[in-house]
C-alpha cells in the first residue's frame, strides 16, 4: 500500500518536474533574442503629433522597425499632460510589445497630478535616448545683455518683468520656476496654451523674456528679434558652443534639461529588455540619428537600462521639490 | 516689377515636373482627408513627415501646404451633403450648404464653395506675394488686450447670429461659452468641469460637438420623420450654379476674402472664426435675413472664401516671420528645420526659391482643387441618390472613425453621441445650436486673453482703451450694439422674426 503510493508521488513529482521544464522551456524559447518579436510593437507617445515627443517618438520607431525587422507603430494618445498615454502603456500587456515615449513630463507629473498608476513601480526603464536644453531669450527691447543683467533688472523692478510660458505644468514652466527660485527674483509669468503662442507674443515684445525650448527659439535669435542669454543645460550646448549656459552666466547650479527616454511596462522580460536597449544604443551611434536630433535642437543622450532608472529617480526628486516650493497646482 | 520678376521666378520653380507631381499628391490627399470628417490635417501631416524626409525641402513643403489648404476645399464637401463638418472650419457651411442640398441645389452650393476658395485662394497669394512681411509685422502689434476685444467684438455681432427667440439665443450662446470653459484653465492649471475625468482635462473637441450636433442629431431626427427622408433623397437639382447664382454670390466672396485675408494674419485666431464672421457680416448686410438657415447661397460663399483666404494668409506670419499660427503650421516648420532650413525673416533672401516656388505653388494648387473639385461635383451629388439606410449607417461610421483617429481616445467617440442626443433635444426645443458653437469658440479665447491683459496691467482695466488697435475694437462693439438697441432697427428685428 505505502509502495504504491510512494509510486504514484514519484510518477507525479516526475509529472510535475517535467510541466515545469516544459513551461522554463518554453517561455524561455517565447524570450528567446532570437525570436522576440514575432509580431509588429506599438510604441505609446503619450502627446498629440508634433511636439518633441512626437518627433522623438516617430524618428525611433522608424529606425527601430529597420533594426528589429518588424514594424514599430506609433500610437498617439494625447491628453492631460501625457498622463493618458502614460497610463495606457502601464496597464498594457508586459510582453515587450507596447512600449512608452516618455520626457521630463513623466518625471515631474507625480508631483502635479494624482496619477491613476504608480509612477515608481509601473515601469520598466529601457533607455533614455536624448536630451535639448532651454535657452533663456529677451525680446531686444530688454536692455539685460547677460543673464546678471537681467537678474539685476528684475531687482531693480520686482514683479514688473513679463515672462511667457507655455502652459502650467509645461517643461517651460518647470524651467522658469527653477529659475525664479534659485535667482532669488521676481516677475510675473504669463501663460499661453503651449510655447508656439508664448514665443508670438515676446516676438510682439508684449512680454520681456523666456525660456522656450531652444529648437523653437534658435530662428528668432538667428534674425535678430531675440537675444540669448543663456542655455539651460548643464553645459553647452553643441548647437551654439559660444553662448554660455545660464549656471556660468549667473545662477550656479541652474539645469533644466528636457529628455527623453522609453519605457516598457513592469514585468517585460529581461532578455526583451535587453534586446531592445542594444538596438536603441546601436540607432542612437549613427551619425544619420545624431544629426537628426541636433535639427531638433536637442542631442543624442544615450543612458543604458540600468542607469537611466536612477536618473529617473533624481529627476523626480529635483521637480518635486521645485513643485512644492514654487507651489505648482493644478488639481 | 520685382514681385513680377520674383513671381515668375516662383512659377519656375512650381512648374517643375517633380513639384507639380507633389502638388497634386499633396492636394489630392488634403481633398480626401478635408471630406473624412474628424481626420484632420494635422494628424495627416503628421504621418506624412517622416516620408518628406528624403524628399527635396521646396518640394516637401509645397506638398505639406498642399495637404493643408486641400483640407480646407474638401471639408465643405460632407458639410453640404449630409450636415457632417469634415472640418473644424467648415461647420457654419452646413447650416445654409445643408439645406441647399436639402432643396435639391447641392452641386451649386458646391460649386459656388469651389469658386469662392479659389478666387479667395488667388487674391491671398498675391497678398502673400506682395505684402508679406510689412503684414506680419503688424500682425505682431497684436498683443492680449486686442486679441480680447476683437473677440469680444465678434461676440457682440453674433446678436445678428441670434434667430427667432432672442432668449433662447442668448442661452445658447451661454451654454456654448460654459463647454467652452471644460479643461484646464491656462493660467492656473487648475481642471474645471472635469468630474475627475482626465479625458477632458485638455477641453472638448470642437469636432466632437459640431459632428455631434449637426450629423448624429441629423440623421436621427430625420429617421424620426419618414417624409422628409423621401423629400431628401428624391430631388437632386441642377449641378450647376446659374448666372443670377453667381451675380448673387460675387459681393459675399469679396467680403469673405478680406474678412479672411485680415483675420488669417494674425496668428491667434482660428479658421472657425473666420467663417463665423464672414456668415454673421452676410446675414447683417443681407435685405432679407430670414433666408439664412434656409439655403442662403451667401451663407456658403462668403464662409467658404473666408476659410480658404484665412488658411492662406496662415502662411504669412510663418513664412515671413516663423511663427506657427496653428499646431498644422508648426509641424511645417518643424519640416523645414528637419532639412536645415531655419525658418523666419531670413527664408526670403537665403531660400528665394523656397519661397516664392511655395507662393507660386499655392496659386496652381487652388487651380488644381478647381480642376479637381468641379468635375467631382456630379459624383459627390449623386451620392445624395443612396438610400438612406445605407447612407445614414456609412455617415455614422464615418463620423466615428473620424471622431476616434483625432486623438485616438473611444471616449470621444461616446461624447459625440451624447451631442447627438442634445442636439435631437435643441432642435425639439427650436433652439438653434449656431450661437452654442460661437460661445464655445469665443469663450475660451476671451477669457485667456482678458486674464492676460489684466495681468500684465496689474488688473487695471483701462489697458483695453488705452491701446489704439483694441479701443478701435470696443469702439466697433459699442456702435453695434447701440445701433441694434435703436427702435427701428428693434422693430425691424420683430418684423423678421415675427
Amino acid at each position: 500500500m505505502s509502495n504504491m503510493k510512494s509510486a504514484h508521488s514519484r510518477i507525479f513529482r516526475t509529472l510535475i518536474a517535467l510541466c515545469a521544464a516544459i513551461a522554463v522551456f518554453a517561455t524561455a524559447s517565447v524570450f528567446a533574442a532570437d525570436s522576440y518579436p514575432s509580431k509588429p510593437l506599438r510604441l505609446i507617445i503619450p502627446f498629440p503629433p508634433g511636439g518633441s515627443n512626437d518627433i522623438v517618438g516617430r524618428l525611433i520607431a522608424t529606425k527601430l522597425s529597420e533594426n528589429l525587422g518588424k514594424q514599430v507603430v506609433v500610437d498617439n494618445r494625447g491628453g492631460a499632460g501625457g498622463v493618458i498615454g502614460t497610463e495606457m502603456a502601464a496597464k498594457a500587456e508586459p510582453d515587450g510589445y507596447t512600449l512608452l515615449i516618455v520626457s521630463a513630463a513623466y518625471a515631474y507629473n507625480p508631483s502635479l497630478y494624482k496619477l491613476p498608476f504608480d509612477p515608481a513601480k509601473a515601469f520598466t526603464p529601457i533607455a533614455k535616448l536624448g536630451s535639448g536644453p532651454n535657452s533663456l531669450t529677451v525680446h531686444p527691447s530688454v536692455p539685460a545683455k547677460t543673464v546678471k543683467e537681467l537678474i539685476d533688472l528684475a531687482k531693480q523692478k520686482p514683479g514688473e518683468l513679463i515672462c511667457a510660458c507655455a502652459g502650467v505644468g509645461s517643461f517651460q514652466h518647470m524651467g522658469v520656476e527653477l529659475f525664479k527660485m534659485m535667482a532669488g527674483i521676481d516677475f510675473k509669468i504669463v501663460q499661453f496654451k503651449g510655447g508656439g503662442p508664448a514665443m508670438t507674443d515676446q516676438l510682439g515684445g508684449h512680454s520681456h523674456f523666456s525660456l522656450g525650448s531652444l529648437i523653437q527659439t534658435i530662428p528668432h535669435v538667428q534674425s535678430g528679434k531675440f537675444r540669448i542669454l543663456g542655455t539651460g543645460g548643464a553645459k553647452r550646448s553643441s548647437i551654439l558652443p559660444n553662448v554660455p549656459t545660464i549656471a556660468e552666466a549667473g545662477v550656479p547650479g541652474y539645469e533644466a534639461t528636457n529628455w527623453w527616454g522609453i519605457l516598457a511596462p513592469a514585468g517585460t522580460p529581461a532578455p526583451v529588455v535587453e534586446r531592445l536597449n542594444k538596438e536603441i544604443k546601436t540607432l542612437l551611434a549613427s551619425d544619420e540619428v545624431k544629426k537628426l536630433f541636433q535639427k531638433n535642437g536637442a542631442d543624442v543622450d544615450y543612458i543604458g537600462a540600468a542607469e537611466f532608472g536612477p536618473f529617473i529617480a533624481g529627476e523626480m526628486t529635483k521637480w518635486a521639490k521645485v513643485v512644492k516650493e514654487a507651489n505648482i497646482k493644478v488639481k | 516689377m520685382e514681385l513680377f520678376h520674383n513671381l515668375a521666378f516662383g512659377f519656375g520653380v512650381a512648374l517643375s515636373l517633380q513639384n507639380l507631381l507633389y502638388c497634386f499628391i499633396g492636394v489630392l490627399v488634403g481633398t480626401l482627408i478635408g471630406v473624412l470628417p474628424g481626420i484632420g490635417p494635422m494628424a495627416t501631416i503628421a504621418m506624412l513627415l517622416p516620408l518628406t524626409y528624403n524628399v527635396p525641402p521646396v518640394a516637401a513643403m509645397i506638398m505639406l501646404a498642399g495637404i493643408y489648404y486641400g483640407a480646407m476645399y474638401g471639408g465643405s464637401t460632407t458639410s453640404i451633403l449630409v450636415n457632417l463638418p469634415g472640418e473644424t472650419a467648415s461647420v457654419i457651411t452646413c447650416i445654409d450648404g445643408y439645406q441647399m442640398a436639402r432643396q435639391g441645389r447641392a452641386g451649386v452650393a458646391l460649386a459656388i464653395a469651389a469658386i469662392g476658395s479659389f478666387f479667395a485662394g488667388t487674391i491671398c497669394t498675391l497678398i502673400v506675394a506682395m505684402f508679406g512681411p510689412p503684414l506680419a509685422n503688424m500682425a505682431l502689434k497684436f498683443g492680449s488686450p486686442e486679441y480680447f476685444s476683437l473677440m469680444l467684438m465678434g461676440l457682440v455681432t453674433a446678436a445678428v447670429l441670434a434667430q427667432g427667440d432672442m432668449l433662447k439665443s442668448l442661452a445658447m450662446v451661454v451654454l456654448g461659452l460654459l463647454l467652452g470653459i471644460v479643461g484646464s484653465d491656462v493660467d492656473s492649471g487648475i481642471k474645471r468641469f472635469c468630474f475627475g475625468a482626465f479625458e477632458l482635462a485638455d477641453g472638448i473637441g470642437f469636432v466632437i460637438i459640431a459632428v455631434g450636433v449637426f450629423a448624429v442629431g441629423e440623421i436621427i431626427s430625420n429617421l424620426s420623420d419618414p417624409e422628409e427622408r423621401v423629400v431628401f433623397t428624391s430631388k437632386v437639382g441642377s449641378l450647376y450654379p446659374t448666372l443670377k447664382d453667381i451675380k448673387q454670390s460675387i459681393a459675399p466672396i469679396l467680403r469673405g476674402t478680406g474678412l479672411g485675408a485680415f483675420l488669417g494674419i494674425l496668428p491667434g485666431t482660428t479658421p472657425s472664426i473666420a467663417t463665423f464672421a464672414a456668415y454673421m457680416i452676410e446675414k447683417k448686410v443681407a435685405k432679407d435675413p430670414s433666408r439664412f438657415g434656409h439655403g442662403a447661397i451667401e451663407g456658403v460663399a462668403a464662409p467658404e472664401a473666408a476659410n480658404n483666404a484665412d488658411a492662406q494668409c496662415k502662411f504669412i506670419p510663418m513664412l515671413t516671420l516663423g511663427i506657427p499660427a496653428s499646431g498644422t503650421m508648426a509641424l511645417m516648420l518643424g519640416a523645414l528645420m528637419i532639412h536645415g532650413i531655419t525658418p523666419g525673416p531670413g527664408v526670403m533672401t537665403s531660400k528665394p526659391d523656397l519661397f516664392w516656388g511655395m507662393i507660386a505653388s499655392m496659386w496652381i494648387g487652388n487651380l488644381m482643387l478647381v480642376i479637381l473639385n468641379l468635375p467631382l461635383i456630379g459624383m459627390w451629388v449623386s451620392l445624395l441618390k443612396v438610400p438612406y439606410r445605407l447612407l445614414f449607417p456609412a455617415i455614422m461610421v464615418f463620423s466615428a472613425i473620424g471622431i476616434y483617429s483625432t486623438n485616438n481616445a473611444s471616449f470621444d467617440v461616446y461624447l459625440a453621441a451624447l451631442f447627438g442626443v442634445l442636439g435631437i433635444a435643441w432642435r425639439m426645443f427650436g433652439c438653434s445650436p449656431v450661437p452654442m458653437l460661437l460661445g464655445f469658440v469665443l469663450g475660451p479665447m476671451m477669457e485667456e486673453n482678458l486674464r492676460r491683459a489684466l495681468q500684465v496691467s496689474n488688473g487695471d482695466p483701462t489697458v483695453l482703451i488705452t491701446r489704439p488697435i483694441s479701443l478701435a475694437f470696443i469702439v466697433v462693439s459699442v456702435l453695434i450694439l447701440v445701433v441694434m438697441m435703436m427702435p427701428s432697427v428693434k422693430k425691424r428685428r420683430g418684423d423678421i422674426t415675427g
